[in-house]
Protein backbone atom coordinates (compact mmCIF):
# COMPACT_ATOMS: atom_id res chain seq x y z
CA UNK A 1 0.00 0.00 0.00
CA UNK A 2 1.70 3.41 -1.07
CA UNK A 3 1.57 6.16 1.59
CA UNK A 4 -0.51 8.35 -0.14
CA UNK A 5 -3.49 5.36 0.41
CA UNK A 6 -2.68 4.37 4.15
CA UNK A 7 -3.04 7.87 5.32
CA UNK A 8 1.01 8.48 6.73
CA UNK A 9 3.65 9.89 5.31
CA UNK A 10 6.83 7.18 5.62
CA UNK A 11 9.50 8.98 7.60
CA UNK A 12 11.70 6.14 7.94
CA UNK A 13 12.56 5.17 4.90
CA UNK A 14 14.12 8.40 2.70
CA UNK A 15 14.03 9.00 -0.07
CA UNK A 16 11.08 7.51 -0.87
CA UNK A 17 11.16 8.15 -4.92
CA UNK A 18 14.56 6.45 -4.59
CA UNK A 19 12.64 3.35 -4.08
CA UNK A 20 10.20 3.49 -7.02
CA UNK A 21 7.35 4.79 -4.94
CA UNK A 22 4.94 7.19 -6.91
CA UNK A 23 2.96 8.91 -3.78
CA UNK A 24 5.59 10.63 -2.04
CA UNK A 25 4.73 13.74 -0.01
CA UNK A 26 5.87 15.78 -3.08
CA UNK A 27 4.12 13.82 -5.53
CA UNK A 28 0.82 13.86 -3.28
CA UNK A 29 0.81 17.69 -2.88
CA UNK A 30 1.59 18.25 -6.12
CA UNK A 31 -1.05 16.22 -7.73
CA UNK A 32 -3.66 18.21 -5.41
CA UNK A 33 -2.40 21.46 -6.72
CA UNK A 34 -2.85 20.23 -9.94
CA UNK A 35 -6.43 18.93 -9.33
CA UNK A 36 -7.43 22.64 -8.03
CA UNK A 37 -5.33 24.22 -11.08
CA UNK A 38 -8.56 22.04 -12.86
CA UNK A 39 -11.20 23.83 -10.97
CA UNK A 40 -9.42 26.92 -11.49
CA UNK A 41 -9.23 25.95 -15.36
CA UNK A 42 -12.94 25.06 -14.83
CA UNK A 43 -13.17 29.07 -13.67
CA UNK A 44 -12.06 29.85 -17.14
CA UNK A 45 -14.18 27.61 -19.00
CA UNK A 46 -17.05 29.17 -17.21
CA UNK A 47 -15.69 32.84 -18.34
CA UNK A 48 -14.86 31.75 -21.62
CA UNK A 49 -18.84 30.41 -22.36
CA UNK A 50 -20.32 33.57 -20.60
CA UNK A 51 -17.81 35.31 -22.71
CA UNK A 52 -19.21 33.36 -25.70
CA UNK A 53 -22.87 33.90 -25.16
CA UNK A 54 -22.10 37.62 -24.39
CA UNK A 55 -20.27 37.93 -27.70
CA UNK A 56 -23.05 38.34 -29.60
CA UNK A 57 -23.21 42.12 -31.45
CA UNK A 58 -27.06 42.48 -29.19
CA UNK A 59 -25.26 42.61 -26.63
CA UNK A 60 -22.23 45.11 -27.25
CA UNK A 61 -26.10 47.44 -26.66
CA UNK A 62 -24.65 49.95 -29.30
CA UNK A 63 -21.18 50.04 -28.12
CA UNK A 64 -17.60 49.15 -28.83
CA UNK A 65 -17.38 45.60 -29.72
CA UNK A 66 -14.72 43.26 -30.44
CA UNK A 67 -13.73 44.61 -33.21
CA UNK A 68 -12.79 48.00 -32.36
CA UNK A 69 -11.36 46.71 -28.02
CA UNK A 70 -9.49 43.35 -29.05
CA UNK A 71 -6.34 44.58 -30.51
CA UNK A 72 -4.62 41.22 -31.16
CA UNK A 73 -0.92 43.20 -32.14
CA UNK A 74 -0.95 44.50 -28.39
CA UNK A 75 -2.10 41.33 -27.58
CA UNK A 76 1.19 39.41 -29.11
CA UNK A 77 3.59 41.84 -27.17
CA UNK A 78 1.66 40.57 -24.35
CA UNK A 79 2.45 36.81 -25.10
CA UNK A 80 5.72 36.81 -25.89
CA UNK A 81 6.29 39.36 -22.36
CA UNK A 82 4.59 36.12 -20.56
CA UNK A 83 6.39 33.26 -22.70
CA UNK A 84 9.63 34.79 -21.85
CA UNK A 85 8.66 34.78 -18.33
CA UNK A 86 7.33 31.07 -18.33
CA UNK A 87 10.26 30.29 -20.10
CA UNK A 88 12.82 32.31 -17.54
CA UNK A 89 11.05 30.18 -14.76
CA UNK A 90 11.86 26.63 -16.94
CA UNK A 91 15.37 27.95 -16.33
CA UNK A 92 14.66 28.21 -12.41
CA UNK A 93 13.77 24.56 -12.52
CA UNK A 94 16.61 23.50 -14.84
CA UNK A 95 18.96 25.10 -12.16
CA UNK A 96 16.88 23.47 -9.44
CA UNK A 97 17.39 20.18 -10.96
CA UNK A 98 21.19 20.51 -10.43
CA UNK A 99 20.38 21.62 -7.11
CA UNK A 100 21.65 24.99 -7.74
CA UNK A 101 20.32 27.58 -5.47
CA UNK A 102 21.31 30.92 -7.14
CA UNK A 103 20.25 29.45 -10.35
CA UNK A 104 16.76 28.94 -9.19
CA UNK A 105 16.82 33.08 -7.83
CA UNK A 106 18.17 33.94 -10.93
CA UNK A 107 15.75 32.50 -12.86
CA UNK A 108 13.08 33.56 -10.33
CA UNK A 109 13.56 37.06 -10.08
CA UNK A 110 13.81 36.63 -14.21
CA UNK A 111 10.78 35.72 -14.58
CA UNK A 112 8.87 38.10 -12.33
CA UNK A 113 10.78 40.96 -13.94
CA UNK A 114 9.72 39.89 -16.92
CA UNK A 115 5.93 38.89 -15.47
CA UNK A 116 6.00 42.86 -14.54
CA UNK A 117 6.80 43.56 -18.11
CA UNK A 118 3.42 41.76 -19.15
CA UNK A 119 1.23 43.45 -16.50
CA UNK A 120 2.40 46.51 -17.70
CA UNK A 121 1.65 46.26 -20.85
CA UNK A 122 -2.07 44.48 -20.29
CA UNK A 123 -2.82 47.31 -17.58
CA UNK A 124 -1.82 50.34 -20.12
CA UNK A 125 -4.33 48.80 -22.51
CA UNK A 126 -6.96 48.90 -20.22
CA UNK A 127 -6.62 52.20 -18.94
CA UNK A 128 -6.22 53.32 -22.59
CA UNK A 129 -9.71 51.19 -23.35
CA UNK A 130 -11.34 52.81 -20.18
CA UNK A 131 -10.16 56.50 -21.26
CA UNK A 132 -12.09 55.55 -24.53
CA UNK A 133 -15.10 54.90 -22.51
CA UNK A 134 -15.03 50.88 -22.91
CA UNK A 135 -15.67 50.53 -19.79
CA UNK A 136 -17.17 46.92 -18.37
CA UNK A 137 -20.50 48.92 -17.12
CA UNK A 138 -20.95 49.97 -20.66
CA UNK A 139 -22.34 46.72 -22.17
CA UNK A 140 -22.74 43.40 -21.28
CA UNK A 141 -19.87 41.99 -23.90
CA UNK A 142 -17.54 44.56 -22.15
CA UNK A 143 -18.59 43.06 -19.31
CA UNK A 144 -17.28 39.60 -20.46
CA UNK A 145 -14.16 40.61 -21.81
CA UNK A 146 -13.06 42.39 -18.78
CA UNK A 147 -13.91 40.04 -16.50
CA UNK A 148 -11.60 37.76 -18.62
CA UNK A 149 -9.00 40.11 -18.85
CA UNK A 150 -8.72 40.70 -15.38
CA UNK A 151 -8.95 37.34 -14.18
CA UNK A 152 -6.39 36.36 -15.79
CA UNK A 153 -4.15 39.73 -14.90
CA UNK A 154 -5.33 38.67 -11.33
CA UNK A 155 -3.80 35.58 -12.06
CA UNK A 156 -0.82 37.28 -13.00
CA UNK A 157 -0.63 39.41 -9.96
CA UNK A 158 -0.57 35.94 -7.45
CA UNK A 159 2.19 34.60 -9.78
CA UNK A 160 4.13 37.55 -9.27
CA UNK A 161 3.20 37.23 -5.75
CA UNK A 162 4.33 33.72 -5.07
CA UNK A 163 7.64 34.41 -6.71
CA UNK A 164 8.40 36.71 -4.66
CA UNK A 165 7.63 34.75 -1.22
CA UNK A 166 9.42 31.58 -3.50
CA UNK A 167 12.15 34.18 -4.00
CA UNK A 168 12.76 34.78 -0.10
CA UNK A 169 11.79 31.04 1.38
CA UNK A 170 14.75 29.53 -1.28
CA UNK A 171 17.28 32.58 0.37
CA UNK A 172 16.31 31.07 3.74
CA UNK A 173 15.46 28.28 3.87
CA UNK A 174 17.49 26.45 1.14
CA UNK A 175 16.43 23.67 -0.87
CA UNK A 176 14.20 22.08 1.34
CA UNK A 177 11.65 19.42 0.75
CA UNK A 178 8.95 21.99 1.57
CA UNK A 179 10.58 24.78 -0.77
CA UNK A 180 10.63 22.09 -3.40
CA UNK A 181 7.48 20.87 -3.36
CA UNK A 182 6.50 24.67 -3.66
CA UNK A 183 8.68 25.46 -6.64
CA UNK A 184 6.97 22.66 -8.51
CA UNK A 185 3.56 23.97 -7.61
CA UNK A 186 4.71 27.66 -8.76
CA UNK A 187 5.82 25.66 -12.00
CA UNK A 188 2.58 24.46 -12.23
CA UNK A 189 0.44 27.52 -11.37
CA UNK A 190 2.81 29.60 -13.57
CA UNK A 191 3.24 27.47 -16.86
CA UNK A 192 -0.29 26.96 -16.84
CA UNK A 193 -0.64 30.64 -17.16
CA UNK A 194 1.07 30.36 -20.39
CA UNK A 195 -2.09 27.56 -21.70
CA UNK A 196 -5.00 29.61 -20.34
CA UNK A 197 -3.34 33.01 -22.40
CA UNK A 198 -3.23 30.49 -25.51
CA UNK A 199 -6.84 30.54 -25.19
CA UNK A 200 -6.97 34.10 -24.18
CA UNK A 201 -5.16 35.27 -27.40
CA UNK A 202 -6.92 33.34 -29.86
CA UNK A 203 -10.50 33.57 -28.66
CA UNK A 204 -10.73 36.80 -27.05
CA UNK A 205 -8.26 39.18 -28.97
CA UNK A 206 -7.87 37.24 -32.32
CA UNK A 207 -11.56 35.97 -32.88
CA UNK A 208 -12.53 39.21 -31.96
CA UNK A 209 -10.58 40.49 -34.81
CA UNK A 210 -12.40 39.11 -37.11
CA UNK A 211 -15.88 38.58 -36.04
CA UNK B 1 4.97 17.48 7.19
CA UNK B 2 6.77 14.73 8.55
CA UNK B 3 8.75 13.76 5.65
CA UNK B 4 12.18 15.64 4.90
CA UNK B 5 15.11 14.94 2.69
CA UNK B 6 18.31 16.27 2.22
CA UNK B 7 18.05 16.07 -1.51
CA UNK B 8 14.77 17.06 -2.57
CA UNK B 9 15.51 18.53 -5.95
CA UNK B 10 16.29 14.89 -7.20
CA UNK B 11 12.92 14.19 -7.00
CA UNK B 12 11.34 12.49 -10.79
CA UNK B 13 9.47 15.80 -10.73
CA UNK B 14 12.20 17.75 -10.16
CA UNK B 15 14.27 16.15 -12.69
CA UNK B 16 11.54 16.28 -15.54
CA UNK B 17 12.96 19.60 -16.63
CA UNK B 18 14.68 20.37 -19.36
CA UNK B 19 15.64 21.50 -23.01
CA UNK B 20 11.69 21.17 -23.68
CA UNK B 21 10.90 24.52 -22.29
CA UNK B 22 12.81 26.36 -24.71
CA UNK B 23 11.35 24.58 -27.71
CA UNK B 24 7.89 25.34 -26.49
CA UNK B 25 8.88 28.74 -25.57
CA UNK B 26 9.60 28.91 -29.77
CA UNK B 27 7.07 26.44 -30.54
CA UNK B 28 4.61 28.37 -28.51
CA UNK B 29 5.71 32.44 -30.58
CA UNK B 30 5.57 30.16 -33.66
CA UNK B 31 2.02 29.30 -33.64
CA UNK B 32 0.42 32.30 -31.85
CA UNK B 33 2.90 34.36 -34.49
CA UNK B 34 0.76 31.85 -37.31
CA UNK B 35 -2.55 32.95 -36.05
CA UNK B 36 -2.50 36.68 -35.76
CA UNK B 37 -0.74 36.85 -39.80
CA UNK B 38 -4.19 34.31 -40.82
CA UNK B 39 -6.10 36.57 -39.22
CA UNK B 40 -3.92 40.01 -40.25
CA UNK B 41 -4.00 38.93 -43.68
CA UNK B 42 -7.40 37.79 -44.46
CA UNK B 43 -5.94 34.44 -45.89
CA UNK B 44 -9.51 32.68 -44.93
CA UNK B 45 -12.78 33.21 -44.77
CA UNK B 46 -14.29 34.24 -41.24
CA UNK B 47 -15.57 30.54 -40.88
CA UNK B 48 -12.04 29.41 -41.78
CA UNK B 49 -10.51 31.85 -40.11
CA UNK B 50 -11.79 30.94 -37.13
CA UNK B 51 -10.92 27.31 -37.26
CA UNK B 52 -7.80 27.47 -38.44
CA UNK B 53 -6.66 29.67 -35.14
CA UNK B 54 -9.17 27.14 -33.14
CA UNK B 55 -6.91 24.27 -34.41
CA UNK B 56 -3.55 26.23 -34.01
CA UNK B 57 -4.50 26.93 -30.45
CA UNK B 58 -5.47 23.29 -29.59
CA UNK B 59 -2.20 22.44 -31.35
CA UNK B 60 -0.16 25.52 -28.81
CA UNK B 61 -1.95 24.20 -26.08
CA UNK B 62 -0.64 20.55 -26.81
CA UNK B 63 3.03 21.61 -27.06
CA UNK B 64 2.41 23.41 -24.03
CA UNK B 65 0.78 20.48 -21.70
CA UNK B 66 3.39 18.00 -23.34
CA UNK B 67 6.72 20.61 -23.08
CA UNK B 68 5.78 22.58 -20.06
CA UNK B 69 3.50 20.82 -17.99
CA UNK B 70 4.98 17.13 -18.89
CA UNK B 71 1.89 15.54 -19.36
CA UNK B 72 3.25 11.60 -19.97
CA UNK B 73 2.09 8.09 -19.12
CA UNK B 74 5.01 7.81 -17.08
CA UNK B 75 4.93 6.88 -13.37
CA UNK B 76 5.47 10.16 -12.15
CA UNK B 77 2.96 11.79 -14.35
CA UNK B 78 0.01 9.55 -15.10
CA UNK B 79 -2.32 10.88 -13.18
CA UNK B 80 -1.76 14.29 -14.05
CA UNK B 81 -2.28 13.41 -17.53
CA UNK B 82 -5.72 11.14 -16.94
CA UNK B 83 -7.22 14.30 -14.95
CA UNK B 84 -5.96 16.69 -17.40
CA UNK B 85 -7.81 14.30 -20.32
CA UNK B 86 -10.95 13.91 -18.17
CA UNK B 87 -11.03 17.48 -17.41
CA UNK B 88 -11.20 18.56 -21.30
CA UNK B 89 -15.15 17.20 -22.19
CA UNK B 90 -15.94 19.46 -19.43
CA UNK B 91 -14.29 22.26 -20.96
CA UNK B 92 -16.14 21.62 -24.16
CA UNK B 93 -19.25 20.54 -22.80
CA UNK B 94 -19.66 23.63 -20.38
CA UNK B 95 -18.46 26.23 -23.43
CA UNK B 96 -20.47 24.03 -26.24
CA UNK B 97 -24.21 23.90 -24.14
CA UNK B 98 -23.97 27.31 -22.81
CA UNK B 99 -23.75 28.26 -26.52
CA UNK B 100 -26.34 25.95 -27.78
CA UNK B 101 -28.69 27.14 -24.85
CA UNK B 102 -28.17 30.28 -25.46
CA UNK B 103 -28.51 30.38 -28.95
CA UNK B 104 -31.56 29.00 -28.66
CA UNK B 105 -32.52 31.30 -26.52
CA UNK B 106 -31.63 34.07 -28.54
CA UNK B 107 -33.48 32.87 -31.31
CA UNK B 108 -36.42 32.56 -29.52
CA UNK B 109 -36.74 35.82 -26.86
CA UNK B 110 -34.55 38.66 -28.85
CA UNK B 111 -35.55 40.38 -31.72
CA UNK B 112 -33.10 39.07 -33.87
CA UNK B 113 -34.29 40.79 -37.12
CA UNK B 114 -34.35 44.20 -34.56
CA UNK B 115 -30.53 43.60 -33.93
CA UNK B 116 -29.91 43.28 -37.42
CA UNK B 117 -31.74 46.47 -38.25
CA UNK B 118 -29.68 47.62 -34.88
CA UNK B 119 -25.95 46.53 -36.34
CA UNK B 120 -25.59 48.83 -38.54
CA UNK B 121 -26.08 51.70 -35.90
CA UNK B 122 -23.88 49.19 -33.13
CA UNK B 123 -21.38 49.41 -36.32
CA UNK B 124 -21.93 53.46 -36.60
CA UNK B 125 -21.07 54.14 -32.91
CA UNK B 126 -18.45 51.70 -32.93
CA UNK B 127 -16.85 53.48 -36.01
CA UNK B 128 -16.84 56.37 -33.72
CA UNK B 129 -15.61 55.30 -30.64
CA UNK B 130 -12.45 53.92 -33.15
CA UNK B 131 -12.41 57.48 -34.37
CA UNK B 132 -12.14 58.69 -30.37
CA UNK B 133 -9.17 56.09 -29.91
CA UNK B 134 -6.99 57.52 -32.36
Amino acid sequence: MSTATSGTLDAKRSPMWSLGHGHDAISTRTLGFWLYMLSDAMMFTALFAAYTVLGHAVNAAGGPWATTVAHPEVAFKETVWLFSSVLAYGFAMIALKKGHRGGVMLGITAALLIALGFLSVDIHEILHLFRMGATPERSGYLSAFFTLVFYHGLHVVVGIAWMLVMLVQVAFKGLSERVVYRLLNLRLFWHFQAVMWVFMFTFLYLRGAIV
Amino acid sequence: MTHTTDKAWQHPEVQLAGGGYIVAYLAGLALMGLSLWIVHEHALAPMDTGMAISLVAGLAALVQCILLLHLSISETQIWHTVTLILFIPLFILTIGLTSWMFHGLYRRTMLMPVAHVSAPAAHAQASDFARNSK
